[in-house]
């Protein structure tokens, strides 16, 4: 993943243009039913409006090449968890979030290094990358063993221990995936195709929604969407199927179903904890959407499940 | 099962710039480190290019509450005055700033909030509630509150009246209180110029003094303002303005 090797990659250029196509289609309907249907459109135009911020920082990024896409996605995650230890009042404790951030960063490195003995070919230190979380649970009980304190400890190693796993090194996977051989297709795909699972939910849900799907965890989510979002999730990977063409029916029929129900299982993993908090939304960083995390949650699920779909049946490398 | 407790941030679904607007605020890390950073830079630029110089910086050691009450014509005045704080107790130090001035505009907001650490004082309107706020803060030992009693910068070099408020805030408190000089200032960078210039500036710091014993009524709370405007003229004509 280079900038000059992106320019001339036909995967990236679809990805470009297919971006491009979708936020165009998204625009003219939301444009469509403002004008003619004069329907109130504008709190989906300001999440609309941010999508655009969004998808422009996303592809200069993997645009940029494999490092800028690994040190975005770390910086997301520490970003991202750091909403999620300010909302569950982890953050007023300094050490407990530093480690962590630290276990993020290593998340990071690891993605980035080569192993140092040359037993695995390329970029990534994927053993490393694997065992990241023994390190980091490990870290986070020594921090109030050091501060010889035991109040309140279990629920902040707790809220350590959940937040590195989630956001730091499940949502870390989207950094690794940067060093297949099939970056492009790979990343691209998976984060456009949670991304369109997540509209579809919330269009269906608009449309045709009437039965909650988890009405103590999320009152705004429904069957319908759900469903919907599965449906679209389990045709996207035949539509894109250029992004990677070595892969069979069984592994198209897995990626759908990883990005149709992991999408959905991501959200609502972030929903219960925001439940129990008590907030609507992890932050308010980006308007319309909430926090980051909130923009997030889906890949939390999506990205390591393909990545390791994918790798067990072709080696990433 | 009772349920369990979570000690969120209270911003926590507020924008950035809602969050830097507003205060007290939450404790974050990376605005931590870019005031430490910004500290040393400023302090480093003050050295070289204003030759600073502090005189009496014994009368700073304390870790109780203190309030600096300091004569103002430019910019300068403020970080010179954080510039005599340890790094450490930086975070608990708040500039009053006028809100009016530095609490509008994006970037003089960041400034303010991240940079300076600044306590939005509204100057023209509730005085009272911004007064009451600093009291608050007073309350846990360790805080620093930089205060220019006169309002606004001086626009002469002159030290104008001091206003009321700062003997209202001080009268009958057991907090300690510092008279502050900046000397030079003026000349280094006086209101309307868009860059300072390279001349020297001094803080001369007074011996500290408490106001516990007054009491709280109008006339009591003007003299400590003009008794504190004497002793920052005085500190400024004993150690000889150049």
């Amino acid at each position: 993943m280079l900038p000059q090797i992106a320019l001339h990659d036909p995967v990236f250029r679809a990805y470009f243009l297919i971006v491009l196509i979708s936020l165009a289609v998204g625009g003219t309907v939301l444009g469509f039913l403002r004008m003619v249907l004069k329907k109130d459109t504008a709190s989906m135009f300001r999440t609309y409006w941010s999508w655009l911020v969004i998808a422009a920082i996303g592809l200069l990024v993997v645009f940029a090449g494999r490092i800028p896409t690994i040190v975005g996605v770390t910086l997301l995650a520490i970003y991202a968890f750091k909403e999620f230890a300010r909302a569950s009042g982890l953050y007023r404790d300094w050490w407990m979030t530093g480690a962590v951030y630290a276990g993020i960063i290593t998340v990071g490195i690891s993605s980035l290094i080569s192993q140092p003995r040359g037993e695995e070919p390329g970029a990534g230190w994927y053993g490393l990358f694997v065992v990241v979380p023994v390190f980091a649970i490990a870290l986070i009980p020594i921090i109030p063993i050091l501060h010889n304190r035991s109040r309140g400890e279990l629920q902040r190693m707790s809220l350590a221990i959940v937040g590195f796993i989630y956001i730091g090194w499940m949502f870390g996977h989207l950094g690794f995936l940067a060093n297949a051989r099939n970056a492009y297709g790979f990343v691209s795909f998976i984060i456009f195709a949670t991304a369109v699972s997540d509209v579809a939910a919330f269009t269906f849900g608009k449309i045709f929604g009437r039965h909650p799907l988890r009405s103590e965890i999320s009152p705004n989510k429904t069957w319908e969407g759900a469903l919907g979002a599965f449906g679209v999730a389990m045709i996207l990977p035949w539509l894109l199927r250029f992004s990677f063409p070595f892969f069979g029916t069984r592994e198209l029929i897995l990626t759908g179903l990883i990005v149709g129900i992991g999408g959905q299982l991501g959200d609502l993993s972030i929903s219960v904890i925001k439940r129990d908090i008590g907030t609507k939304d992890m932050a308010a960083t980006i308007p319309g959407h909430g926090g980051i995390l909130d923009r997030i949650d889906s890949l939390i699920y999506t990205a390591p499940l393909f990545m390791h779909m994918a790798g067990y049946y072709y080696p990433l490398r | 099962m009772k349920r369990r407790r979570y000690d969120s941030a209270n911003d926590v679904e507020r924008t950035p710039l809602e969050r830097l607007r507003q205060f007290p605020r939450e404790p974050d890390m990376l605005v931590y480190g870019l005031r430490s950073l910004g500290a040393l830079i400023i302090r480093a630029l003050l050295r070289v290019y204003h030759r600073f110089e502090i005189i009496g910086h014994e009368n700073l050691r304390t870790n109780r509450s203190l309030v600096i009450v300091a004569n103002h014509c430019s910019h300068l005045d403020t970080l010179c005055l954080l510039a005599a704080l340890p790094l450490r107790k930086l975070h608990r130090a708040f500039p009053a700033a006028a809100s009016d001035y530095f609490f509008q505009s994006v970037p003089r907001l960041w400034i303010a909030a991240v940079v300076v650490n600044a306590l939005p004082f509204a100057r023209q309107v509730h005085v009272r509630q911004s007064l009451s706020l600093c009291e608050e803060l007073l309350k846990n030992p360790g805080t620093i509150l930089i205060i220019f009693p006169e309002g606004t910068r001086s626009t002469t070099g002159e030290i104008r009246e001091f206003k009321s408020g700062i003997g209202a805030l001080v009268a009958g408190r057991d907090v300690i209180v510092v008279p502050c000089f900046i000397d030079g200032s003026f000349k280094a960078w006086p209101k309307g110029w868009r860059l300072p210039r390279p001349r020297k500036v001094r803080l001369i710091v007074g011996s500290p003094r408490n106001y516990r014993a007054r009491r709280t009524d109008k006339v009591d709370i003007c003299t400590i303002a003009a008794e504190l405007r004497e002793a920052v003229n005085e500190l400024g004509e004993t150690n000889g303005s150049h």
